[in-house]
C-alpha cells in the first residue's frame, strides 16, 4: 500500500480506480451515469471496466437462483417481438436459413474456391461505423469462431465456440477482399475470447465488406504470407 | 438447470443470439433467467421491480449480445454483469421505498449453489483469499456493495463512518484487491 494515498484525493488512481468503483457499484447515480457514458464512448475505459468485471466476478457466486414467473418471458416476448409475434415462426426459419446458408455453402476446402465464389458475390456493407459480425465455420470442420469487428477501435474480438488447433499448429485469420489474395490478420491467440488489432492498411478491406477465413497453419503462422494449410472456417461480415 | 450446460454451451447460445436467432434466445432465457432473476431480486429487494428489471436485462442481452465477443468475461459472468449493472442502475435512480436489508436477505438470499455458477474454483479461491487480506469490515463493505448493490451512503450509515471515509475505504480496498490478485 502506498502511503501517498492515505489522503486519497478524488482523482487518485484515475481511470482504473473509477472503473473499479463503477464495477463495485457503489457510485452515486450521477457519477455512475457518467461512467456508463464513458464506457460507450471510450474503448480504453471500457476495457478497464471489463478487467474489473472479470476480477470481481467470482463474488457473483453469492447470488442464489430464483425462478421468475412465466409472465416475465411472455411480457419480454411481446416487448421484443410484439408485432412480429404471429409471423415469428417464419421469422425464425428465415433467420436460421440466413444463418445456416453460410455454413451450407461453405463446403470449402481451399481458399482458391473461396476466392472463386467471392468473385461472384455482391458487394456487402457500406461503411457505417457500426460493428460488423461474422460467424466463421465450414462444413466438414468443427472449427467455429464468432467474430466482431469494431471500427472505432480497429479491433477484432474472436470468441472461440469449438474446434481445436492441435499440437504445434495455429489458426490464422485472413481477410479476403474481392479477387485479391488473402491478407493475414495474424495468428489467433489461444483462448475463448481473444482480440486482434487490425493494421491501418487492412481496416479499409474489412470495412468495405470482406470475407474472413481461418486456416490451419504451422505454429507461429504461415511461413509464406499466404495460407498454406486447410481452410477450416469462413464467413462474411454483416452489419448489425 | 444451469449445471446441464457448460460455459461453452452458453457461449454458443449468446453468439447465436447476437445473430438474432430467436430459438437460441429462448434457450438462453431458459438456462440463465433463474440466475439473473436471483441477481435482480437480491439487488432490488422487490419482486415486481425485479421482474421488470429482468425483462429489461434480456432486452439488453438481445440487442447487445455481440458485445460479448469483445469481452474477456466468461459467458455467465458477462450475463451476471449485464443484470447486476442494470439492477444497480435502477436502484440508484429510485431509492425511497427500498425494502429493509433484512427483508432483502430473506427474499433473495438462498444459499449460493456452487454447482450452478460457471466460475472456476481457482478464481473463487483467489478473490476469497484477497478479500481475506482486508480488514473484516472493509471486506464486508466490498461484498455489500458488489453483491447487494449498497451505495457509499448506505454503507457509511451501516458502518457508522462518514461518507468520504467509506469511499476511501472502498477505493483503497479495490487497490489492494488488484495488487493481491496480480500477485
Amino acid at each position: 500500500m502506498n502511503p501517498a494515498d492515505d489522503d486519497m484525493p478524488g482523482q487518485e488512481g484515475g481511470d482504473d480506480l473509477l472503473a473499479a468503483e463503477y464495477v463495485l457499484g457503489a457510485l452515486p447515480a450521477d457519477e455512475r451515469a457518467a461512467a456508463a457514458r464513458r464506457i460507450e464512448a471510450d474503448p480504453a475505459f471500457a476495457r478497464l471496466v471489463d478487467a474489473w468485471e472479470a476480477r470481481l466476478s467470482p463474488m457473483a457466486s453469492g447470488y442464489g437462483e430464483a425462478e421468475p414467473p412465466a409472465s416475465v418471458k411472455q411480457a419480454l416476448d411481446r416487448r421484443l417481438f410484439g408485432a412480429a409475434e404471429r409471423t415469428s415462426k417464419r421469422g425464425a426459419v428465415w433467420n436460421s436459413l440466413f444463418f445456416w446458408r453460410g455454413l451450407a455453402t461453405a463446403a470449402i476446402a481451399a481458399l482458391l474456391l473461396v476466392i472463386a465464389i467471392l468473385a461472384m458475390a455482391p458487394p456487402i456493407a457500406q461503411i457505417t461505423g457500426d460493428r460488423l459480425v461474422a460467424s466463421l465455420s465450414a462444413e466438414g470442420s468443427d472449427v467455429h469462431y464468432f467474430v466482431v469487428y469494431d471500427p472505432r477501435t480497429a479491433q477484432i474480438g474472436l470468441s472461440h465456440v469449438s474446434g481445436a488447433r492441435g499440437a504445434g499448429r495455429d489458426f490464422e485469420l485472413w481477410v479476403i477482399e474481392g479477387k485479391q489474395p488473402p491478407a493475414s490478420l495474424g495468428v489467433i491467440p489461444a483462448g475463448s475470447n481473444v482480440r486482434l488489432r487490425v493494421a491501418d492498411a487492412l481496416r479499409r478491406k474489412i470495412e468495405s465488406g470482406a470475407v474472413f477465413a481461418i486456416s490451419l497453419e504451422p505454429a507461429g503462422g504461415s511461413p509464406t504470407g499466404q495460407p498454406t494449410g486447410p481452410v477450416v472456417a469462413t464467413g462474411d461480415l454483416k452489419t448489425i | 438447470m444451469l449445471a446441464a450446460m457448460t460455459p461453452q454451451d452458453i457461449t454458443k447460445l449468446i453468439l447465436r443470439v447476437a445473430l438474432k436467432d430467436r430459438a437460441a434466445f429462448d434457450a438462453l432465457y431458459r438456462q440463465t433467467s433463474a440466475k439473473l432473476f436471483g441477481v435482480c431480486l437480491r439487488v432490488l429487494a422487490d419482486r415486481t421491480e425485479a421482474e421488470e428489471a429482468l425483462q429489461e436485462v434480456y432486452v439488453k442481452v438481445w440487442t447487445r449480445a455481440d458485445r460479448f465477443a469483445a469481452s474477456e468475461l466468461s459467458p455467465i459472468s458477462w450475463l451476471v454483469a449485464v443484470a447486476r449493472n442494470h439492477a444497480i442502475d435502477r436502484l440508484r435512480t429510485r431509492r425511497p421505498n427500498r425494502a429493509s436489508f433484512e427483508e432483502a436477505l430473506e427474499l433473495a438470499d438462498p444459499a449460493p449453489d456452487p454447482e450452478t455458477l460457471a466460475v472456476s474454483g481457482g478464481e473463487m479461491a483467489s478473490v476469497e483469499r484477497c478479500l481475506g487480506e482486508l480488514e473484516a469490515d472493509r471486506a464486508a463493505a466490498v461484498r455489500g456493495a458488489y453483491v447487494g448493490g449498497d451505495s457509499y451512503a448506505e454503507l457509511a450509515a451501516r458502518f457508522g463512518v462518514p461518507l468520504n471515509t467509506m469511499r476511501t475505504w472502498l477505493r483503497r480496498s479495490l487497490i489492494r484487491l488488484r495488487e493481491c490478485l496480480e500477485r
